[in-house]
């Protein structure tokens, strides 16, 4: 049962600790927190049963512990204080931690939650010093195992909420199956009940007596469901374990099982609860929460919206299913087919049409033009369900600016807009590590500290904004800070220095060419190397990784004023705007991104000079590269009076590219080329062109790195 | 040998020789298509096809065994194998039938002009020598 929800589980749980992690930010920043605790009440309990229903028992007392201090809060018990969301906080990063570890195939055992566990209980007990906390917490934790006496204890002290006199047992949450087999048991006039065990701790195999258990329960009936796994019981000597079981047998009364199964060996303390029919109905809309429904329900999980809380965003309302990326990948990959054979239907129908005049073939005109709406349709509908809100990215940052705030003595106001801009999932992937990384800068090196910013007749707290919107047909993130902004003559010596342009070069830069010096390898304005940003991982890295995306990153800067860094992304990976080229009587692809201009220039525009054949265009001169010849292709026979010339440019480099045809631009679907190919130079990978022939996408970056190696100039060099 | 016999090969001439597939390995066998060449990749690495939307690459056996090149002919096919996940097509000259060997040969060092390694045994079946290729060995070769 285990592996079969394991999924479920685990997306249910990255839910619930992303709506934790702003729920808790909110506690911070709002003035009426009864909402937040709440939902953070709320998301602790769903995440307790789950785990529970899974056998994750550490996360499962965790997350109880979290749950019965927001119980107190809620209630009013506890004020909402600094220290509480840092408990919380270091709680969350708990189970962080755990839900690691039960992704690598960990039981969730292996973190030790003892130190949060404390912390959280004492903040419930009202124990606010902090020092001491351990040692007090000690203490109870000892009452705590002999039942507790204290009224504190009682109230929120057991792991498993002991109270004073009588064990009280929590009854685990039943999957379905479990519910339908005891539902049929009472139905056939079977007794039913719970027989919770608790297996005394001086036992030093405690797995192996609860298996003994089972097995004597067996004899006497049939045991339909045990909670937790076996496997799962702690094996520490010093610690009781408890185990619920169902059973459902005949001829024996609760008080019968009662006494029969405390004498069994180990048991230390045992109850047997009867059930009844009701308890199952009453039980079911609770658990169908925590539990899918049924296995072959597993993939597709409808969005608890109201377990989600109404706090979260209005977005939350709209229905909506999961559905894992391989389906969807499929989808789309099916709609291709049928792009292919749409065309191929419109194709038969022209042959048929000419050859001959039968109403048929009008019939199939009319079938083949309605298809191809359909199916444009229907691509485009398979495309949206890719998207997402970057949303799912944005809300990352809160947490991580409040923290790095934190570590860099500075006062930071954050400004998300546009968190509903969607674009494509693969991209929200690819972009979060070059966003991060613009954050981390814009803190450390762009926002001053308060002092400075202060003497300069700044608010004390930086603003940083980061922005998302649709601009024309592109994606445009913002990253904007108000701070010192970029000093192009700082940045122009510091180059210099390091070696990255020389004098005379620099001397040729404008300001605004100094400026994106900060793009260049080796380059670091850093004085100081600190933890959060200059890791060695520069800003040339972070273009690159956009330009990879066939995406641009742009600055606008003012000293003193603030930076502003301008990212522009496609909406999509998988489709770009491509013009098509003929090279040698078989297309190319260019991607439309990296196209500067085209050009028609006559054969004696084309100079050498030094072997190398440039053209001046506006007083710059760029390199001409004859593609063919790095192709391998034979050159076009004939001399045509014009020659036409893509320019193309990747980072401050252009090259002008000769082609012998222009056909036209197109959306491309890029396809990779497969890894028995592998990665070809000079080719990015392939497309499948309307009439179903194959056409290879030019991967302009690596082809000027190739041919204009030798000669390929920056601009206005 | 493995046993022989019971397996059945996928058989397919080039030249005047007989080369055999096991038939496990074959998706499917289709006429020749268009080809996209791709610039700078080895010779016999003839290009991409499209085999209902996905980009499938061609080798040609021919090419690879270093016979002369000839233009396709009709009886020109492309085995389209299935090999780590990956569809790669082979063209070949002809394909010949389905069939079982009664006997398969570990291969001799050299088999015509071509590495033994290649192949994992020499089948035969009613007097014709075949040569049963070692796909790892033919599609990873560098």
């Amino acid at each position: 049962m285990l592996s079969e929800y394991r999924e479920v589980f685990l997306e249910e749980l990255e839910e619930q600790l992303q709506l934790m992690d702003e729920e808790i930010l909110k506690l911070e920043q709002e003035e009426d927190c009864s909402q937040v605790v709440q939902s953070l009440f709320r998301a602790a309990h769903t995440l307790k049963g789950s785990s529970a229903a899974m056998g994750y028992d550490v996360m499962k007392n965790l997350t109880h512990e979290m749950e019965q201090l927001l119980d107190l809060v809620r209630s009013g018990k506890r004020g909402v204080t600094g220290k509480l969301i840092d408990r919380l906080f270091y709680a969350l990063d708990h189970l962080k931690l755990l839900k690691l570890d039960i992704v690598d195939g960990g039981g969730g055992t292996g973190i030790d939650i003892s130190v949060c566990v404390r912390q959280l209980r004492s903040y419930a007990s009202g124990e606010e010093t902090d020092g001491e906390t351990a040692a007090i917490v000690n203490g109870e934790a000892e009452t705590e195992t002999k039942a507790g006496t204290g009224a504190e204890t009682g109230e929120f002290g057991g792991m498993e909420g002991f109270k004073a006199q009588e064990p009280d047992f929590a009854k685990p949450p039943l999957p379905l199956n479990v519910r339908l087999k005891a539902g049929e048991c009472l139905d056939q006039g079977l007794n039913v009940h719970w027989i919770f065990v608790r297996i005394a701790e001086s036992c030093a195999i405690k797995g192996a007596r609860a298996f003994v258990i089972q097995s004597g329960l067996a004899e006497w009936g049939e045991v339909l469901f045990a909670s937790p796994e076996m496997e799962e019981l702690p094996e520490q000597n010093g610690e009781t374990a408890d185990i619920a079981f169902l059973h459902a047998g005949s001829g024996r009364s609760p008080g019968d099982l009662q006494t029969l199964v405390s004498d069994m060996m180990d048991v230390a303390e045992a109850r047997v609860e009867a059930v009844s029919s009701e308890e199952f109905e009453l039980v079911q809309p609770q658990l169908s929460a925590a539990l899918p429904l049924e296995p072959a329900m597993s993939a597709i999980q409808p969005v608890r919206n109201e377990e989600r809380g109404a706090g979260t965003s209005a977005k939350g309302k709209t229905q909506t299913i999961r559905v894992s990326v391989e389906r969807l990948e499929h989808l789309m990959n099916l709609v291709g087919e049928l792009v292919i054979d749409q065309t191929r239907i419109h194709e038969v129908e022209r042959v048929q049409r000419r050859r001959f005049n039968d109403p048929s073939v009008e019939e199939l005109g009319h079938i083949s033009d309605h298809l191809s709406r359909i199916i444009g349709d229907l691509q485009e509908s398979v495309m949206k369900t890719r998207m997402l809100p970057i949303e799912q990215l944005f809300n990352r940052f809160p947490r991580m600016i409040r923290d790095l705030s934190r570590d860099l003595g500075k006062e930071i106001e954050l400004v998300i807009e546009g968190k509903d801009t969607e674009l494509d999932r693969t991209l929200i992937e690819e972009i979060a590590d070059p966003l991060i990384h613009l954050i981390r800068n814009a803190l450390d090196h762009g926002i001053e500290k308060p002092e400075i910013r202060q003497s300069k007749g700044k608010p004390a707290k930086g603003t940083l904004t980061i922005r998302a919107a649709h601009e024309d047909n592109q994606v445009v993130i913002y990253v904007i800070d108000d701070g010192a902004g970029i000093d192009a003559l700082k940045m122009r010596n510091s180059a210099i220095g390091k070696g990255v342009i020389t004098e005379e070069e620099a001397a040729y830069l404008s300001e605004r060419e100094s400026v994106e010096l900060i793009f260049r390898p080796g380059f670091s304005t850093a004085a100081v190397v600190s933890d959060v940003s200059g890791r060695g991982v520069g800003m040339d890295i972070v273009k690159s990784h956009i330009e990879k995306l066939n995406g641009l990153i742009e600055i606008d800067t003012a000293v003193g004023q603030g930076t502003c860094f301008k990212i522009k992304l496609p909406l999509t990976l998988a489709i770009i705007e491509g013009l098509l080229v003929k090279l040698t009587g078989q297309t190319y692809i260019i991607p439309m991104s990296n196209i500067a201009e085209i050009v028609r220039v006559t054969p004696e525009d084309i100079k050498t000079v030094r072997g190398q054949s440039v053209i001046l265009l506006r007083n710059q001169v760029i390199p001409v590269a004859w593609i063919h010849e790095y192709f391998r292709l034979p050159k076009p026979e004939g001399h045509k009076p014009y020659i036409s010339l893509v320019i193309v440019g990747s980072a401050e480099k252009r090259l002008a590219m000769v082609v012998d045809e222009l056909i036209g631009n197109q959306e491309i679907v890029i396809k990779s080329l497969g890894s028995y190919i592998g990665k070809v130079p000079g080719i990015a990978g392939g497309t499948i062109l309307g009439d179903g022939s194959v056409a290879l996408i030019m991967e302009i970056a690596g082809l000027i790195g190739k041919i204009g190696g030798k000669g390929a100039v920056s601009q206005g060099g | 040998m493995q046993a022989s016999g019971q397996e059945q090969y996928v058989e397919f001439g080039i030249e005047q020789e007989q080369y055999a597939i096991r038939i496990e390995d074959i998706h499917e066998i289709i006429k020749i298509q268009d080809i996209t060449a791709i610039p700078n990749v080895k010779d016999y690495v003839k290009g991409v096809i499209n085999l209902r939307g996905r980009i499938v690459p061609v080798i040609s056996l021919r090419c690879f065994f270093g016979s002369e090149e000839v233009p396709f002919t009709k009886s020109s096919r492309i085995v389209v194998i299935h090999h780590q996940e990956e569809a790669v097509g082979i063209i070949v000259d002809r394909v010949n039938k389905v069939t079982t060997f009664s006997d398969i040969q570990p291969p001799p060092e050299r088999v015509g002009g071509v590495q033994g390694s290649f192949f994992t045994g020499i089948g035969l079946a009613e007097s014709r020598l075949v040569g049963i290729l070692r796909l790892d060995e033919v599609l990873l070769h560098e």
